[in-house]
Parts: structure tokens; sequence; C-alpha cells
């Protein structure tokens, strides 16, 4: 480059002069100003009084000097006056030698200005170099990496958990807000610390517990890893804690939850057990065999009337059960013990208080992995159900006497009927023939066969009485070969008036060879008079047409004898056939309504049964049918 | 008594009533005639000349109080002594309320039977005053 224009030049003017006519000098100092107006870097030299001795190109540029600032002071070149205390510090250095440094700014340009001593010859020092480095883009680089520093830190500190930098020694070196906030307490903290990486290269996370002041017991999840920092031989460590106490309070809490969940669900179901055996009053129990060892559930506790926690031993269960029962019960308990099976009985118990409790028990024998015989079994009080099997026998019983005294009532005016005819024929017949010999001449033939009429008359009260006799004077449960057609002629010779009061016209179909029943004769008595009885009353409001009435006994399949009666009465409502045969059910509004329950539950005791259908035409009928011979013997009376 | 011997009809399902009974009252002097049953009486040709009816109450078909009905019906004013095996004495009042001359509870007494055929024979003329 050539100096062509003076501003845009270097202006070196004093050391041409100096360098004189030598020509080698001159081309030795063109070169070397030539050198200087190539580097970048603007360059003043100032001398010993400050004044501006001369500059570079770039310094021409940069500082806008031109070739008339030479000689001038260096505070009055105005991008230079911005730098205060330049020519103090100038003054130093070429005192002392020794080199200074300032930072300058042009505009938006950095330069780190040198200040060094510039020597002219060999001792005498003539001036001042200044060097004007421009560092804009390392300014800028320093700038971003300040400003990824302050966002990097941020970062950290928004981030909750705490995170730290340790040294070598493990002190900390750094950390973020939440470190500092959690850890006020250092010195504790660098002695875990050490204790936990001591030796450690390959770091697992661990978890740690650790107080805080203020904060409490907490714990943490700590984790460490070495940081590779380029260029740093120095060895550090990230550390970062995560604090899991919540978390872990939670999970315990839940933990706790779940527990306390199925606890209540426990709870629950053993109260659903127990409140199921207190319902049901069912008790149950656990018997090992060997051992005699017996566990009972509350129930069976409350059942037997014993303090809950009592040792069960089998003198304690000996002094409750009733004493008829302990052979029985010692019977099946010694049985059970041999053979492992599962057993049922009933037994009762005698209470303190003298009252008595019917239990069923029912016990399931298994084995142990050693073959040692358990039962595991349920025990129930049955009494209620006892006692109210007992009550309903006896009201049974005491119904079926109601039902005979009714019938009784309704058969007496009937027998009375029966018996009053031949008896009025007998008196009547008796003063006819009185008559008849008192005349003159006495009419003997016709007093001869008045008497035999009286005697005929006579007869035939006696058959009535005979009837009433084999219908009454039989006790309860006489079992025997009974003939239902002959009953149910009998029944009908005494009925007979009743219905024909009635007007009823009666048929009768008597199948022949009819086989034997077995049962009580006067009950089946009851039932079929009862039928007939029915049938009659049904037949009370019917004017429009005949109140016919068929008994019928026949033969059915499977050796069952059938009575049936039908009538043309009212019928029945198809709906109401079942509630007809139930106790206290009547469509009759003077009827007891029970004589149908009780013949049916007759009816059943006699292993038949018994049942009403509508006819296809008017009316119903009531029919029965049990198995004949000697297989039909019936139940003993209710218990 | 009367010239012509009166007639007493009797109406029983009963045999030996129907047996008995004529021959007593033969003897006491009355015609007698016995009927099985409602029906049979009503179709016989002794209705109009009956002059005492001992009626049975129960009977098979027609009772002893139906034929009384039809009787009235008829415009029959025959005196009715009603004769029943029945113990309840419950139906007299209404019997005798409709017009009965007596109910006789078997069995009757032959001086009983007398004096109600007796009355009822009486009945008649009187009731016949009242009606004319």
């Amino acid at each position: 480059m050539t100096a062509q224009s003076a501003t845009l030049n270097g202006g070196w003017a004093d050391f041409r002069a100096v360098s004189g006519d030598d020509a080698a000098a001159n081309t030795a100092a063109t070169d070397l100003i030539n050198i200087l107006d190539t580097i970048e870097v603007p360059i003043v030299v100032l001398r010993c009084d400050l004044m501006i001795a001369g500059f570079n190109k770039a310094a021409a540029d940069v500082l806008r000097l031109s070739l008339s600032d030479i000689g001038r002071a260096s505070r009055d070149i105005s991008v230079l006056a911005g730098l205060p205390g330049l020519e103090e510090q100038c003054s130093r250095v070429i005192a002392s030698g020794e080199e200074s440094q300032a930072d300058f700014r042009d505009g938006d340009k950095w330069f780190v200005m040198r200040i060094s001593r510039y020597p002219q010859g060999e001792r005498q020092v003539t001036g001042a170099v200044l060097t004007f480095t421009n560092v804009t883009a390392f300014r800028e680089c320093i700038d971003q990496v300040i400003y990824e520093r302050e966002c990097a830190k941020a970062i950290l500190n928004t981030v909750a958990d705490p995170i730290a930098v340790l040294d070598a020694d493990q002190r900390i070196h750094s950390g973020n807000r939440a470190f500092y906030t959690l850890f006020l307490e250092l010195a504790s903290l660098r002695t875990k610390l050490k204790a936990i990486l001591a030796g450690t290269s390959a770091f697992q996370p661990v978890e740690v517990d650790h107080v805080f002041p203020g904060e409490g017991r907490r714990t943490l999840i700590l984790d460490a890893r070495p940081l590779s920092l380029p260029g740093h031989s120095e060895r550090r460590i990230l550390v970062t804690f995560k604090d899991i106490t919540t978390r872990k309070q939670t999970a315990a809490a839940s933990g706790l939850r779940a527990i306390a969940e199925r606890k209540e669900e426990l709870r629950r179901s053993e109260a659903f057990l127990a409140e199921a055996q207190r319902l049901s009053l069912t008790g149950s129990f656990y018997w090992r065999v060997p051992t005699d060892e017996i566990a009972w559930s509350e129930q069976l506790y409350r059942i037997f009337g014993i303090d809950r926690g009592a040792l069960v031993t089998p003198e304690l269960i000996g002094s409750r059960v009733h004493p008829e029962d302990i052979p029985l019960l010692h019977d099946i308990i010694e049985r059970a013990r041999g053979a492992g099976t599962d057993f049922e009985c009933e037994y009762r118990l005698q209470m303190p208080d003298q009252s008595v409790k019917y239990l069923h028990m029912v016990a399931h024998g298994t084995r142990d992995e050693d073959g040692r015989l358990e039962y595991i079994g349920a025990v129930q009080d049955v009494t209620a159900r006892r006692l109210s099997e007992q009550a309903l026998g006896k009201a049974q019983s005491e119904l079926a006497h109601v039902v005979r005294a009714t019938a009784l009532s309704a058969l007496t005016a009937s027998i009375a009927h029966e018996v009053n005819q031949p008896l009025s024929g007998i008196i009547t017949n008796a003063s006819t023939c009185l008559r008849m010999l008192a005349a003159d001449p006495p009419d003997v033939a016709g007093a001869r066969e008045t008497a035999r009429r009286t005697i005929r008359d006579g007869n035939r009260a006696s058959d009535v009485i005979a009837r009433v006799r084999a219908l009454f004077t039989k006790k309860e449960s006489a079992i025997e070969a009974v003939d239902l057609n002959e009953v149910t002629r009998e029944v009908m010779a005494l009925s007979l008036s009743d219905l024909q009061r009635n007007r009823v016209v009666l048929q009768l179909e008597l199948a022949e060879d009819l086989p034997a029943v077995t049962g009580d004769r006067i009950q089946l008595q009851q039932v079929i008079l009862n039928l007939l009885r029915n049938a009659s009353d049904a037949m009370v409001d019917v004017h429009d047409r005949p109140r016919q009435l068929l008994v019928r006994t026949e033969r059915e399949d499977g050796g069952r004898v059938r009575v049936s009666v039908r009538d043309a009465g009212v019928g029945v409502d198809a709906h109401n056939v079942d509630k007809l045969l139930d106790a206290f059910y009547t469509t009759k509004t003077d009827g007891m309504g029970i004589g149908l329950s009780i013949s049916r539950s007759i009816i059943e005791r006699h292993h038949g049964r018994l049942w009403a259908e509508a006819n296809d035409g008017p009316g119903a009928t009531f029919a029965f049918s049990i198995p004949s011979g000697p297989a039909s013997v019936p139940d003993s009376a209710p218990r | 008594m009367t010239d012509k011997r009166s007639l007493v009809s009797i109406v029983d399902d009963d045999e030996s009533v129907r047996e008995s009974l004529p021959d007593l009252l033969r003897l006491f002097g009355f015609a007698a005639e016995a009927f099985s049953s409602a029906e049979a009486f009503l179709a016989s040709d002794v209705v109009s000349e009956t002059s005492c009816l001992l009626l049975d109450i129960a009977m098979p078909g027609m009772s002893g109080p139906d034929l009384q009905q039809e009787l009235t019906r008829r415009r029959q004013t025959i005196p009715i002594v009603f004769i029943t095996g029945l113990v309840d004495g419950s139906v007299r009042p209404h019997l005798l309320a409709r017009g009965a001359v007596d109910c006789l509870i078997k069995p009757f007494s032959e001086a009983a039977l007398l004096d109600a055929v007796r009355a009822a024979l009486r009945r008649p003329y009187s009731e016949q005053v009242t009606a004319t």
C-alpha cells in the first residue's frame, strides 16, 4: 500500500525525517511504515511529551487521525479524549516501563488499549506506543456466555430439586436455589455426603434421611456423577437430590389406607358372618380330634349360654346337653372320632333356667397334611322351629277336634232324623197293634202285622245306632284295612237326610273289587263326609239346575284308590283351588274353612293327595287318592 | 164325628211311616191314603178330597214346605200337619206362621197325632168363614 491519501494513510513523517538521505535506511523505514500500515491493529506512537509522533493506517481509520494530528497532544484527539487518565497512564508507563491496559470503546466496537514504552536507541525512552486490539467479537462471545450462564442459572434455580456441584474435596462449589434453601446447614450435609461418596466410583442413587432445621426429617434420593469439564483437570461432582418425603408419605399413607381398607373389609366380612350367625341362630365350631381342641364361634357361645372365650371342653359341653341326649351325643362323637366321616344330628340343651333348646348339628370331617382328623361344623338353634312344629301339631289336632265337633253337631241332627224315622214307625205300629188287640173282636192278624213292622223298624233304628257307633266309638289312629266303598256307603247313609234336605240328587258309582287301603277309618270317613258337606253347601244357591252330586270310587293306576265328589255348585275359581285347601280360607260365609285343610292333612298322612278341580260343566270335583294295600300305613300323629 | 169319613192323606218318603200311620188313622175312624212324594200326591185324584194332610218336611225332590206353597198357589186350602224327624225346632214357628196347623216331631204319640188331626179337621170351616 502506498500513502496516497493523507487522511487514510498513517502518519510517519518524523520517522522518515529521521532516516535522512541514507537510501538503505530510507528503504528500511519505508518498508517498516508499509508493514505497520498493513497491520489491522491501530498503533499510535506518542512522544515523551505525549504528543502524537506517528500512527499507522489502522489508527488513522479507527481513531480518525490525519497527518495534521502529528505533533498534537493526545488529549486533543477527540476519540482518545474519552479515555480518562490516559496521559497519566502513559506517563507512568514511560517512567516505569511497565505496560498498562485499559478498555476502550468506540461506538459498538470494543478494544483493549495497551500502553507500552517505546524505546528509541539503547537507553533513551522517547515515548509510548498505544495499540488497540479489537475485542468486539470476544466481548460478544463473553456476553453470550454470560447470558447462557444466567439462563442456565435461572433454569437451575427454578428446578425444585436441589442440585449442587462439589469439588474434589466434597466441598460445595455451587448449588441452585433449592439446594441452598433446603440445606441451610451445610456442615452436617458435607459429613454425610463425604460418607456416602467415599470411594464410590460407580454411583447408584441412594436414599438418605436427613433432619433439616425447621423442616424436620426428609427423605431424599441422592444421585451423583462426575462432571467432566473440558479444559479443566479439576474433578467435580454433580450431586442431585430428589425430595421424596411427600411421595413416601403418600405411599405410606396409601399403603396404610390399603391395609386399613383390607382390615375394614375383613372386619366387615367377620361382622357379616357374625351377624349371619346371629340371625340364623347358627354357630360354627372347629374340633381337632386328636387333641380334643375345640373352638367356638361367638354365636355358639351364645347358643350354649356360656361366656365368650371360655375354654371349650367336652365337660363344658356335657354340662349343657340335656341329660337324656348325652348318650346319643356321646355315641355320635365316639363314632365321628373313629370314622372321620361327616355327621349330622339333633340334640337338646338343658339351660341353667331349665329351658330346653333344640340344636341341629352338622359337621364335616377333614384331615390335615399330617393326617390328623379335624371337624368343622355348624350348630343351629332350631328351638323356635321345633316349638312351632309342636304348636302346629297341637293346633292341627285341636282343629281336627273342632272339625269333628262341627261335623258331629251336623251329624247329630242327621242321626236323630235317621233314628227318629224308625222310632216313629215303632210307636205308631205299637199303638196300632194295641188298638187292634183291644178291638172286639181283636184283629190278631193286623196286630201281628204291625208287631212285625215294629220289629223291622226296631232293627232299622238299631242299624243306625250301629253305624253311629262305627263312626264315633273308635279311638284315634286305629290303623286297619279299610274298604273305601264301605266307608263311602256309611257316610252316605248318615248324610242322606242332610243331603235330601238340601234337595241334592245323589248318585253313587262305586267300583267293584276296590282294593282295601290301610288307614284310619274314622279319619277317612271324616274326609268323605267333609267333601259331601262341601259339595252340598256349594249347591245351596243353585236353583236353575238339578243339584246333582256324584260320588265315585275307582281304581287308579299304580294300585291307588280314588274317591271323587263331583257337585254342580258354584264351582271353584282356578286361582282359589290351592287356597281352598289352606286352613282358614273359606268361600263360605258361615263355614270354618278348616275342613278341607284338615282333610288334606289326613290324606297326606295316608300318603295320598287331595285336590280340587273345576268341572267342564257347572261345579267342581274334589277328590283324593291313596295307595292301596299295606304300604299305605299313615304316619303317626303329629309330633 | 162325621157321616162321611174324612180323608187324611200322608206324604212321607219313609216307608215305615207310610205303612204304620194309615192303619192307626183308620182305627181312629179316618180314611187314609199314603204317598211317597209330594209329586205323587199332587198327581193323585185325592187332593181336593183331602181334609187333612200329614206332610213330611225333608224329602227328595219337592219338600213339604214346597208342597204347602204349591197348594196355596192352587188355592187348595188343605189343613196341613207337618211331621218331621228333625230335632231342630227352629222350623216349627216358621211353618205355623205360614198356615200349618201343627208340626209333630217324630216320634210322636197317638194322642198328639189325634189332637193335631182333629184340630186340622176343625180348621177349614173357621178359615172359610173368615174368608167369605
